[in-house]
């Protein structure tokens, strides 16, 4: 190889190199930029991913009216007579009518969106097309459509269909979104995202469309 | 509440099957002849001689079953074999594998659709452990006869023989779930450890079968851990697994539903299917053996064999 060869070569790699640099550079300020796309996995791990997908400032507004509903919640069913770990039928449909009945004459004004605000509903449906779009995403389909009642008619503050089973939440998916306080659960109903309130069997909010097709 | 008439219908038909059962050459339910006559582990027993429940004095007795609260005929006859077997047979407890209430879930329904099927089993002081199905309301947690103490997961010591049961909640196993099994099961000291809850690891069930992104997720831990015996529900059929990475699995999803064919021959996981009518297990554990019998509405016994305690665990 001649000196001019080498110069060549040189100037090439340092040319390629820049080129990879700038174009990965471009890459990350757009992503940052529509904060909007969970980061790619990588090489980290999926418990590493899954907590920096928990922990990014999109969610930091709907983490928030999380706790502060679970703090609502605390709050009204203390209100109320203790449930017995050992109650009757009929102690436990008092207790779970009562507290619906409260949480819904205390956020009168909520609606679809009142806890999925924005930039939250965009973040999470992206990050469930990121996990679905991994080798698995047959499986996490057939286990969360398995008894997924297809369209249902949903409203805020309202009961949890009596005659509607739950889904099931695979693991993966319950790793990957934001954790829950003990008020509050996720389902699919049809191809949304609610939150559940288990104790007053209610729709606190839901997103629509979630569920990546 | 169902109406009289039906009530009535429902236990003459039960009697009558019970003792169109009892009857029936070595179909009996009745748990007579010592241990002599049990099968090998996980081998389908032969229909005409099918493994004793040795009915030691000192052992573990228990049943299993789940899928069961429709408050319909079935389950209701399903719970006269129950008591029939009680009382030549006197099982402690039931452990149940979730969808324990179909449809609505008011007060009444406690009392159709669980309270009334198993009143001679409650009366006769059997107690129930219940794990929740995707049917299940979650404040089912509360409910007194379900003994889950508030919790949606919990484990507790059998009453007898050293062994631990685990009830988990599969329709939303969160991470923090995993972990507490981990730790249950990392600090175990029983010789048995047998796990239960809704969702089957393997099933050859048509309308579910296995749920691979559960097992995924469970069965490494079974595995490193010493679990013994695993019973699931779901799927509407009783299966019986040949052992999987030296666990055994049962699905025993047809106390009350059923659907009827509803399976797929020939997984290679799977060693004995009932799809043609409801049954429930009894079983049996005394040192390192757990004998068990799956008995179905008419009072057969249609599955039977041991099952070795996984040793080192």
């Amino acid at each position: 190889m001649t000196r001019h060869d080498l110069s060549r070569w040189v100037f090439s790699r340092w040319a390629f190199g820049t080129v990879c640099c700038a174009l990965a550079a471009i890459t990350a300020a757009a992503q940052s930029h529509t904060g909007t796309k969970p980061p790619d996995k990588g090489a980290a791990t999926a418990a590493a991913q899954a907590k920096e997908n928990r922990d990014a400032p999109e969610l930091t507004e709907f983490k928030k009216r999380v706790e502060e509903y679970a703090a609502l919640h605390r709050k009204l069913e203390a209100t109320l007579p203790k449930l017995p770990n050992e109650a009757t039928p009929e102690q436990i449909d008092r207790n779970q009518r009562a507290l619906a009945t409260l949480v819904a004459s205390s956020r009168p004004n909520a609606k679809l969106g009142s806890v999925f605000t924005p930039p939250a509903p965009t973040y999470v449906r992206a990050l469930l097309t990121r996990l679905f779009a991994s080798s698995n995403k047959r499986q996490l389909r057939e286990t969360i459509q398995d008894e997924n009642p297809g369209p249902v008619k949903l409203t805020v503050n309202g009961r949890y269909p009596d005659q509607v089973p739950l889904t099931t939440m695979p693991p993966e998916v319950l790793e990957a979104l934001p954790r829950l306080p003990e008020e509050l659960e996720y389902r699919f109903v049809g191809d949304a995202l609610i939150l559940l309130d288990p104790h007053a069997h209610i729709v606190i909010d839901y997103l629509p469309a979630a569920l990546p097709q | 509440m169902p109406p009289r008439t039906f009530r009535h219908s429902a236990l003459v038909a039960g009697l009558l099957a019970c003792l169109l059962g009892c009857v029936s050459a070595g179909q009996s339910t009745a748990p007579a002849t010592p241990s002599s006559a049990v099968v090998p582990a996980a081998q389908p027993a032969p229909s005409a001689s099918p493994a004793s429940l040795p009915n030691r004095p000192d052992s573990l007795k228990f049943i299993v079953f789940g899928d069961f609260g429709t408050g319909g005929r079935p389950q209701y006859e399903l719970g006269i074999q129950m008591a029939a077997l009680h009382e030549r047979f006197p099982f402690q407890m039931a452990a149940l594998v979730g969808d324990n209430l179909y449809g609505s879930q008011r007060p009444q329904d406690f009392k159709t659709k669980f309270e009334l099927p198993y009143k001679p089993l409650l009366d006769a002081g059997v107690k129930f452990y219940a794990s929740l199905g995707n049917h299940d309301a979650r404040e089912q947690r509360y409910y007194k006869l379900f003994n889950m103490d508030g919790k949606l997961y919990y484990s507790f010591k059998a009453p007898r023989q050293d062994v631990r049961f685990i009830a988990l909640e599969t329709t939303y196993t969160t991470p923090e779930q995993i972990k507490w099994l981990e730790d249950e099961l990392q600090g175990a000291k029983e010789e048995w450890k047998i796990v239960y809850f809704h969702h089957p690891l393997y099933s050859s069930g048509g309308t579910h079968g296995s749920d691979v992104t559960l097992r995924e997720a469970l069965e490494p831990l079974f595995v490193k851990y010493g679990v013994s015996v695993v019973f699931s529900g779901h799927d509407h059929i009783y299966e019986r697994m040949k052992p999987q990475k030296g666990v055994q699995y049962f699905v025993t999803g047809s106390g009350g539903q059923l659907r009827a064919g509803d399976s797929r021959r020939g997984e290679p996981f799977s060693a004995h299917i009932v799809d043609n009518v409801q049954v429930f297990l009894a079983a049996e554990i005394f040192g390192d053996e757990m004998v068990f019998n799956a008995i179905s509405r008419t009072g057969r016994v249609v599955d039977s064999g041991v099952i070795a305690r996984r040793q080192g665990s």
